[in-house]
């Protein structure tokens, strides 16, 4: 699936909210340094929530709201503006405070970057459904029953 | 609105009411099956769309209570220690079993002359064997002869492929000196009656594309279809009707718009599964039946039995292709199915090796439990896990207790208003012991098979998949619901088909056995007929 296929969401986040949603994102998934894997703020994730999962829209907002109001605080930036040692410090904090909203986000990330044509690639999917090219799988080497078999039955006879 | 009579009634058109429609079709009766949902489209399959891990969980997903289609009814399962899976269409639940079709054994209906627990069957392994085989070649089933778990018999396929995963297992098995076989399956590896063989698209509990796996739906239905049973679908039953002199008359539903009929029947047949059956017959209540129907014996809704299910989880280091290939079908296990004196709980369970899942659950897994973290590790270890893993599910033998039970909810009712089922089980503590046994020996096995990350749990509370011994059968009446040949005791022109006549639950998935008493039970029929209300 690409992500045109993706109901697209402008207009659910701010600016800021967006620069620092993404941010987010490259963090939970980075791009890989062989370039074989994307990063899944290459995704529209936000578009993919809306979709499948509209209720966590709001907490999203808040989330993102609290993140650069700490970050703020401490660096004197928007989240999505600082330097990467500090968004990663900061991520782990927000992470032990409230670690159902970030959870809850990364579980849709992964979902939506493991349907993604590239990702698939990369992990050496042909990109499609399993239906109706299918799969090969080798049948498998039956001669390793021959101790199964030599040790005879394994069933209680029963008297009818 | 009164409909005409039929001659045979058949209430669900699932695994069993489809076997039965269609043994009972060379009568020329006119035979009649309602089912309350409708006939799948097998192009809706998830194995037809990108996303078919993610709809695997939410469009089929196995509980009705989360699926919630048209054609489910709620099930208050919050006083269960497991919850019930099924599905609701012209094929029932096997639209989404796994087709792994491993028989009971001889012991199974024997369990009180050998353990002294429970009850025997009123039949045995070897008045079925005809039946299995009949089944085996109706519904075409793949597996390889000469297990030395079971009595001799020729699966008419061959096995479904054992890929990289059941090798390595195998391997496992091998250095323990623990039994191994390639389960029999209801999923044809050739070309068979019409059908394509298997595509090893993967996920088969949710549907198989390809037609491949033997659902009642594209197995006895064309058949029996073809021989005249008239099968309406969309068609809700609210409760089995009787007369005075205790015969059914027919049934009370509601059609596709909502309209009410009486379709009158000679004989009624009920195949709605453990927990469909006993809640019609408890709503069919009557003067002469005021605690619900044929349940002079009090026994109607207990001693419900699931199988506990345990579920140990192996990664290794080689790649093993573990995704292909159908899901819920490779290899079992019966080393420990039998009763051993030196373990501290009676009868047994099998081991059902499956295999991996797919690149999104493997993702969702990883993250969840740590294992996958974010950031640059993430891609290294995502590759640690996919397509590496190999699961293993222990199916526990379920012993009948009476506090075990399927009663009508005081409150929940489904969408034409008829009061809902309620579930109430508890594990026992033989279960809980053999559950036990059965997750170190798994965790042993993945040890001996090179797994470098293993995981067990048990009991897994989402898996009630086998509904069994609501309405069991027997000789003795006052313990039983229906006799021998699944008429009840108590109403003559009524029978049971479905697992609700299990005595006892053996330790493997039922579907097999079930389909044969099914077959048995029709055959009973047909050579009674001249007398079967006698």
């Amino acid at each position: 699936m690409s992500s045109d296929d993706i109901i697209s969401s402008d207009a659910s986040l701010d600016a800021e909210q967006s620069r620092t949603f993404v941010t987010v994102l490259d963090l939970i998934i980075p791009a890989s340094d062989d370039g074989r894997f994307p990063s899944a703020a290459d995704m529209d994730v936000l578009g993919y929530i809306v979709k499948t999962e509209p209720e966590l829209l709001d907490t999203i907002r808040l989330e993102l709201d609290r993140l650069n109001a700490v970050s703020k605080d401490l660096h004197g930036v928007a989240f999505g503006d600082a330097l990467g040692a500090e968004r990663q410090a900061l991520l782990d904090e927000v992470r032990g405070d409230e670690p159902k909203f970030l959870r809850d986000l990364a579980l849709q990330t992964v979902t939506l970057y493991y349907q993604d044509d590239r990702v698939m690639e990369a992990i050496g999917l042909e990109a499609r459904p399993p239906f109706p090219k299918g799969y090969e799988v080798v049948a498998g080497d039956l001669s390793l029953l021959d101790p199964v078999r030599a040790r005879g039955q394994v069933y209680r006879d029963v008297e009818s | 609105m009164s409909d005409d009579v039929v001659d045979v009634l058949i209430i669900g058109a699932g695994a069993s009411g489809a076997a039965v429609a269609w043994s009972l079709a060379e009568t020329k009766m006119r035979i009649l099956c309602l089912e309350q949902g409708g006939w799948m489209n097998p192009s809706e399959y998830v194995s037809t769309k990108r996303d078919w891990e993610v709809l695997q969980n939410t469009d089929f997903a196995i509980s009705p209570n989360f699926r919630d289609r048209a054609a489910d009814y709620p099930i208050n399962d919050d006083e269960s220690a497991i919850a019930v899976a099924n599905f609701n269409a012209v094929g029932g639940s096997t639209i989404l079993y796994s087709a792994h079709f491993p028989r009971m054994h001889p012991s199974d209906f024997r369990v009180n002359s050998l353990d002294g627990v429970a009850d025997d069957w009123p039949i045995d392994y070897q008045t079925l064997e005809p039946f299995f085989a009949e089944n085996d070649r109706n519904i075409g089933v793949s597996g390889l002869a000469g297990d030395p778990a079971y009595p001799y018999h020729e699966p008419p396929l061959p096995p479904v492929p054992l890929g990289l995963s059941g090798e390595t297992m195998g391997r496992g098995f091998n250095k323990l000196g623990w039994h191994w076989w390639p389960s029999d399956t209801a999923i044809i590896t050739r070309p068979y009656e019409g059908r394509e063989q298997c595509a090893n698209l993967g996920p088969c509990n949710a549907g198989c594309a390809q037609g491949a796996k033997s659902s009642a739906d594209i197995t006895y239905w064309p058949m029996a279809l073809r021989q005249g049973v008239e099968l309406r679908t969309d068609c809700r039953v609210r409760e089995v009707t009787v007369d005075e002199n205790d015969m059914a008359t027919g049934a009370i539903y509601f059609d596709a718009d909502g309209v009410e009929h009486h379709q009158r029947a000679e004989v009624v047949i009920m195949a709605c599964n453990g927990v469909g059956t006993p809640r019609l017959l408890l709503n069919s209540t009557s003067s002469n039946f005021p605690d619900g129907l044929a349940n002079r014996s009090g026994l109607v809704g207990k001693n419900l039995m699931f199988h506990p299910w345990g579920l140990v989880s192996g990664v290794f280091d080689q790649p093993l292709a573990s995704h292909f290939g159908p899901q819920g079908s490779c290899m079992l296990s019966q080393e420990f199915y039998e009763t051993d004196l030196n373990r501290d709980f009676v009868r047994g369970y099998n081991m059902q090796i499956t295999r991996g899942v797919g690149p999104v659950a493997t993702a969702r897994n990883g993250v969840a439990q740590g294992k996958i973290p974010w950031g640059k590790g993430h891609h290294r270890a995502f590759e640690k896990y996919y397509d590496r893993t190999i699961y293993m599910g222990l199916c526990c033998e379920d012993l009948p207790e009476e506090h075990n039970t399927v009663t009508l909810d005081p409150k929940l009712t489904d969408s034409h208003g008829i009061p809902a089922p309620k579930v109430t089980y508890t594990l026992s503590e033989n279960s809980r012991k053999m559950l036990d046994h059965g997750l170190e020996k798994g965790v042993e096995v993945m040890q001996a098979a090179g797994a470098w990350d293993i995981q067990s749990h048990g009991h897994v509370r989402m898996a009630g998949w086998h509904l069994l011994g609501t309405a069991r059968m027997g000789k003795d009446t006052s313990r039983s619901v229906v006799n021998e040949w699944g008429r009840s005791h108590d109403v003559r022109n009524l029978f049971i088909v479905d697992g609700s006549v299990f005595v006892t639950s053996g330790a493997v998935n039922p579907t097999t056995t079930l389909q044969a008493v099914a077959l048995y039970i029709a055959d009973a029929m047909k050579r009674n007929l001249a007398n079967l209300f006698d």
